[in-house]
């Protein structure tokens, strides 16, 4: 009798193994969203762009976000360098589906919406993509805990995100990996089928208003064979403010 | 030190960018009444900003520019009117005050005002009239207006009532961009501008599908002309001008349609009644984006105007295409080209532009144009040039 409740009970663990692994992952990703939960958010970003030439140029933007995680607005809006002053990002993100852009360019005197098959197109010449300035909730995805590796000296899970919607990305999977004493994300590699696409590192990790944040970013693109480095700055979360600064109408006011 | 304090209280609210460029037009082939092969231009353009209030924004932007080739007046005055033959030596493009409170945006002054949603050809397009100095590259003018835009949600309407009518530019008649008709003597053009306010309402609305609905009553911003037979003298006309349109925005899977119609209607019996319409594809790959689509016109009451200048509708009746890749951070390389339906007219622009550092770029293309000299693009066959053009922006 003891044997075969031995084996229900090794035949029921085998059977839940994925799904609690799978319960798992999950819970992981929304605790670290959980975290990182804010009513807003703004920041100053300077890009480096280094192509496989080792050349450099650099980009700087401002940042602005309502919201959070997946019910969220955020507008970006370049600063420097001269000839891109002034064109902006309105980036609406729906919890349940991919988010809807915009883009302004000043010169043109009218904004564009970014297509969804257009969001794998590189950011104004960075190796951020359209889909990569989006912020989608965790309830968008399946996940699976690959394990546990080692990164940058820190103990972290690996876990495997697979979009619900397949068309609503241009990866068809990522890789996580997610500090396990402060949940903080420090790297992610973004697949399409086996061939990997993109990968962002996140360093340099803050403590701002009881948020753990990367002040750098560092996002490699594998075909270019070029990275872009974002430094934040003058990072504040909780702000005051307004929905209405994050319309088309306000894309459109300057600056 | 008050003062000091003051400029730099007012220096935090305040911003700008602007450019200075020098460009070279080399044209291979002389024209019947222009036998210069070069042209060219430096032209200074700032845009500031000032922001006293939260809600309250002051905008101005001005070009500065002179030519090899009397495109630009000689003469220093401040062009508020845009309604020179010649370009401005110094004009301004804007001068607005703009007060948003939630919704609601107003903006009163000169402006710059876009309707539509397709490239090339815009038929709603009716509060941006352009310099057609040179007709294959044109620039956008400034209007007088009251701009008051409201948005709730997905929904937007635009109203726009302006004073008077800014005019386009339309070409020299000493110079290549200007066709004489064969064999037609010289005569003397009476200009009679608009009198009245032009007034426009636009609803927009965004979604999965992106559309809206526009009206315009005033005038046509292009020329018509009347002649009396046995009269030396040409009547430059602007008709009175209805115009009611609207655009479209369908992102499939594969492709964005994009669609665009007006449908022009006028008391004036010289002009055309007619339906203006473009439809176009949209696709993005990679670095590269690809733009194909068609422009074309019904004319439903044909007007007893004798001819007239119109680039917009000179467009219609062809198949427009444009490309684009990004080769990097830097570097990006764009074509254009429209043929004519009937293959009577063809013309395509092909650039390469390289930025250097954060401020300076550099572009070099070509323009080519061929076709039937009874075609509106085919006229322009011996204007076939390169370009070189210097930008130092700020």
């Amino acid at each position: 009798m003891n044997s075969l409740r031995n084996v229900l009970v090794l035949v029921g663990l085998l059977v839940l193994a994925p799904v609690t692994s799978a319960q798992d992952a999950r819970a992981i990703v929304e605790e670290a969203q959980k975290r990182t939960t804010s009513t807003s958010q703004r920041y100053e970003g300077t890009l480096k762009v280094i192509n496989e030439k080792n050349s450099v140029s650099e980009k700087r933007w401002n940042f602005e976000r309502i919201g959070s995680h997946g019910n969220s607005k955020s507008m970006l809006r370049f600063s420097a360098p001269a000839e891109v002053k002034g064109v902006a990002l309105l980036v609406v993100n729906h919890p349940d589906r991919a988010s809807d852009q915009w883009m302004w360019t000043p010169a043109v005197g009218r904004e564009r919406r970014i297509a969804l098959q257009d969001r794998s197109r590189r950011f104004f010449g960075t190796d951020f993509s359209f889909e990569d300035l989006e912020e989608r909730d965790t309830n968008q995805f399946d996940y699976r805990l690959l394990g546990e590796e080692t990164l940058d000296g820190a103990v972290c899970w690996k876990i495997e995100s697979r979009p619900k919607e397949k068309k609503a990305s241009q990866y068809t999977h990522s890789h996580i990996w997610i500090r396990k004493d402060n949940y903080v994300v420090l790297q992610i590699e973004n697949f399409k089928k086996t061939e990997l696409i993109r990968r962002a590192r996140y360093s340099n990790v803050q403590r701002v208003q009881n948020i753990w944040t990367a002040h750098h970013i560092e996002m490699f693109e594998v075909e270019a064979n070029s990275r872009t480095i974002l430094a934040i700055e003058k990072l504040q979360y909780n702000l005051p403010v307004k929905d209405e600064n994050f319309t088309i109408q306000a894309m459109r006011r300057e600056p | 030190m008050p003062l000091l304090v003051l400029l730099m209280l007012l220096a935090q609210d305040f911003s700008h960018r602007g450019f200075v460029e020098a460009s070279a037009n080399i044209f291979p082939q002389e024209a019947v009444n222009d036998s210069a092969h070069f042209v060219g231009e430096v032209r200074l353009q700032h845009e500031g900003f000032y922001k006293p209030w939260k809600n309250l924004q002051f905008a101005e932007s001005f070009d500065l520019r002179i030519d090899s080739h009397h495109q630009t007046e000689r003469e220093f005055r401040l062009d508020w009117k845009d309604e020179g033959r010649q370009r401005a030596l110094f004009s301004l493009r804007r001068l607005s005050v703009q007060y948003y409170h939630g919704g609601l945006t107003v903006e009163a002054g000169k402006q710059l005002v876009r309707w539509g949603r397709t490239e090339i050809i815009n038929p709603t397009d009716r509060f941006a009239p352009r310099d057609f100095l040179t007709v294959v590259d044109s620039d956008f003018l400034g209007v007088d207006a009251v701009r008051a835009t409201y948005e709730r949600g997905a929904d937007t309407i635009d109203f726009i009532w302006s004073p008077r009518v800014t005019t386009g530019r339309i070409p020299l008649p000493n110079q290549r961009w200007f066709v004489p008709p064969e064999g037609a003597p010289a005569f003397q053009v009476e200009r009679q501008l608009p009198e009245r306010s032009q007034t426009g309402v636009r609803w927009s609305h965004i979604g999965v599908v992106e559309f809206a609905a526009a009206f315009y009553d005033g005038f046509d911003y292009l020329p018509s002309y009347e002649v009396t037979p046995g009269s030396l003298v040409v009547r430059e006309i602007y008709p009175e001008l209805r115009m009611f349109g609207g655009d479209i925005e369908v992102p499939l899977p594969l492709v964005s349609i994009k669609g665009e119609a007006g449908y022009f209607q006028s008391p004036d019996r010289r002009a055309d009644d007619y339906v203006s319409y473009v439809i176009q594809l949209e696709r993005q790959t990679g670095e590269w984006f690809f733009i194909g689509g068609y422009g074309g016109e019904v004319i439903t009451r044909e007007g007893l105007q004798s001819a007239e200048f119109n680039p917009v509708r000179g467009l219609t009746r062809t198949i427009l295409a444009h490309a684009g890749y990004t080769i990097d951070a830097n570097r990006s390389v764009d074509f254009e080209a429209a043929v004519r339906e009937n293959f009577d007219g063809f013309w395509s622009r092909n650039e390469f532009s390289q930025a250097f550092g954060q401020h300076w770029r550099m572009t070099v293309g070509f323009t080519l144009i061929r076709g039937k000299p009874t075609d509106f693009l085919g006229q322009y066959r011996k204007n076939s040039h390169a370009m070189v053009a210097v930008r130092y922006s700020f």
